[in-house]
């Protein structure tokens, strides 16, 4: 899950999305932390999971000044067969203002991100492909390594176009079925973002946002 | 021994595997699919494996998948529980490719008995009595044809085929005809085997087994029997042990006779042969099971052996750990299959969320279930939701203390078939022992819900 640059755009119907909006224009900084933090462990977490379970195509939680909206996506976004639950869960937060305030060293508005993560197709060993590093563009359906099953090798494909984020396995690290392999921050992005720097990087994530 | 074991299943045996391993000392990772990430043998166990989609096909059914859990978990040997691949001599055969163990009998014995007409006929050669039967049938010409030999009613059977599934009885040769096709494209798609085979249908039956273990030296013991003549639709539904359909002297006989033919016949680890018992008492051989089955806990409860721990001991290469004359069967079990299948409509299953749960407890009572108070049920397996096991010194007190762990037990959130169970309890025909396997197919099981009340 990720925050991203606030937009005045519209999220794909498609698209998993939460929208948190700052409902009063005195919101301070310091309540904003705490209430985006509380968002990303506490909430969100949970209303992933209730949302999962039930039925219902929407959530929409209230805290103080700010309110969480979970939706779910009319048909299956995720890309990979794996995904139990949705894999991109961007966070927009309320105003340009309040996004520059936490993220000064973050790239400027009109783009809009989030992480869609890789999976593992089987249970074997895990090799990345050669060539990938961090940053590098990839298209929906490349392939960005392989689990080894037996001796046959079964690859691991990117669920969409994006640019390769941080790693969650090791080269020849035993995975399971549906493990989380590779992080692929996706979007419209401008120019600046096809070449993150370590700023950038730390504000896609919600958990390092503090 | 093994270090560490791959328990390749899920719900009860998953759960009763991974308790034998902790009695054993013995690692135990659990392979799961995705719709049994929060299953109670993944939360259990050490260790926890992802191998596939919900899809059986690509999870439990899935031997690459299978194989490459026990490799990267570093498990020296799979256990494969009952259903799935339990009995599929492929994958026992790729397991040991993979310098693991198989813990059941090696491939070649799983392939010598693969065939149920072949090993009636192996089973004939060393002594047991077979029921009338055809062999392959070739083309519906040839049932036609062998049918008539018979004699109706027969039973089609996909030889391949297991647990009922795929079996159907004709009475008539107009009824084969129509039945045939079916039951031909039945278990092409069930088992990948079109092969059916047929043989007399009894219409009074009781259904009744004997469990034996044979180990690597040749060393046999059985287990005695267990009757399984509580069915719906060639399902399982109550199994007791003794069986009230055989005298001591029987029993006794009949036992010793299957365990003597099945060790000759070159058999290992341990396994079950099928009887049926005829109006006469006269026993019929019918199949083998080459696994553990749903009901050996009735057996451990009257014998008092831990049958996993003894199948893990055999696979490892070790002699059976007790000679026969070390074995008793002690007192009287019944088990009962607690299904979420609503008997009033038409015993569909039934998936959903567990709400409240209340084990029962008390003397001789034993409960084999992964069921958890907010477990969801899923929709892609069978319906067991568990099994109910009671002792008691004898028959009547079983049936006694069996009805007072079903009226305690508690599984909210979906139908199951507790009431049916107590009702066919209640019933004169159970407690005379005089239930036939086609009894609740022929009156239904509302007459006996009915009755009870």
């Amino acid at each position: 899950m990720a925050v991203t640059k606030p937009s005045d755009r519209q999220p794909a119907d498609d698209a998993p999305e939460i929208g948190a909006r700052a409902l009063s224009d005195h919101a301070r900084s310091l309540r904003d932390h705490e209430a985006i933090n509380r968002l990303a462990d506490d909430l969100l977490p949970a209303l992933i999971a209730r949302l999962s379970s039930s039925g219902l195509g929407e959530i929409e939680v209230r805290e103080g000044a700010w309110k969480a909206r979970l939706r779910k996506p009319a048909a299956r976004a995720v890309a990979t067969p794996a995904a139990p639950h949705p894999a991109a869960v961007p966070v927009r937060p309320a105003s340009h203002r309040d996004e520059r305030d936490r993220h000064p060293a973050s790239a400027p508005a009109e783009e809009e991100m989030g992480v869609v993560v890789a999976k593992s197709p089987a249970v074997g060993v895990y090799s990345p492909r050669r060539d990938l590093v961090l940053g590098m563009r990839v298209r929906s359906g490349d392939r960005i390594g392989f689990v080894d099953v037996l001796g046959v090798q079964q690859e691991v494909l990117s669920p969409i176009d994006g640019v390769i984020g941080s790693s969650l396995a090791e080269a020849g690290e035993a995975v399971e079925y549906g493990q989380e392999l590779v992080r692929i921050e996706v979007g419209e992005r401008s120019a600046s973002a096809d070449h993150p720097t370590p700023g950038q990087k730390a504000s896609t994530a919600v958990g390092s946002a503090s | 021994m093994f270090n560490k074991i791959l328990i390749a299943n899920r719900g009860e045996i998953a759960l009763r595997i991974l308790r034998a391993c902790r009695t054993l000392g013995i690692g135990a990772v659990v392979a799961y699919s995705e719709a049994d990430r929060d299953s109670l043998a993944a939360q259990l166990a050490d260790e926890a494996i992802c191998i596939g989609p919900s899809d059986a096909k690509r999870s439990y059914l899935s031997a690459p998948a299978v194989v490459s859990a026990a490799i990267v978990t570093g498990c020296d040997a799979i256990h494969p529980g009952y259903g799935f691949l339990s009995e599929d001599a492929g994958f026992a055969d790729v397991v040991r490719a993979h310098d693991l163990t198989f813990i059941g009998p090696s491939s070649e014995v799983l392939e010598r008995f693969a065939s149920k007409e072949a090993t009636r006929r192996l089973l004939a050669a060393h002594g047991l009595t077979t029921i009338p039967g055809s062999g392959m049938l070739r083309d519906e010409g040839h049932a036609l044809e062998e049918a008539e030999r018979i004699g109706y009613p027969v039973l089609l059977k996909p030889s391949a085929g297991g647990g009922g599934k795929g079996m159907r009885l004709v009475r008539t040769a107009r009824e084969l005809e129509a039945a045939f096709k079916v039951s031909r494209s039945e278990a092409q798609a069930g088992f990948g085997d079109d092969s059916l085979y047929m043989e007399k249908y009894l219409d009074d039956n009781r259904h009744v087994e004997i469990q034996i273990a044979v180990d690597r030296f040749g060393n046999y013991i059985h287990m005695f029997d267990r009757d399984c003549s509580v069915q719906r639709r060639h399902q399982k539904l109550i199994e007791e042990t003794p069986s009230p359909s055989l005298t001591p002297a029987q029993r006794l006989d009949l036992a010793e006779c299957a365990a003597r033919a099945i060790a000759e016949a070159g058999y290992e680890n341990l396994g079950t042969l099928e009887f049926l018992i005829d109006t006469k008492g006269e026993a019929y051989f019918i199949e083998i099971n080459c696994r553990i089955q749903v009901e050996h806990p009735i057996t451990e409860l009257t014998t008092g052996i831990d049958m996993v721990a003894m199948q893990i001991a055999i696979a490892a290469g070790e002699p059976l750990p007790v000679t026969q004359a070390d074995i008793r069967q002690n007192g009287h079990a019944i088990e009962f299959r607690i299904l979420a299948e609503d008997p009033a409509k038409d015993f569909r299953p039934q998936a959903g969320q567990i709400g409240a749960y209340l084990a029962p407890g008390g003397p001789g009572v034993r409960l084999d279930s992964h069921l958890y108070p907010g477990y969801e049920v899923p929709t892609y397996y069978d319906s067991l939701l568990g099994k109910l096991s009671v002792w008691a010194p004898d028959r009547p007190q079983a049936i006694a203390r069996a009805d007072a762990a079903l009226r305690e037990m508690l599984v909210d959130g979906l139908t199951t078939n507790i009431e049916l169970h107590r009702a066919i309890l209640a019933n004169q025909v159970f407690i005379d022992g005089k239930v036939t396997t086609n009894l609740l197919d022929r009156v239904g099981s509302a007459p006996f819900v009915a009755g009870a009340r």
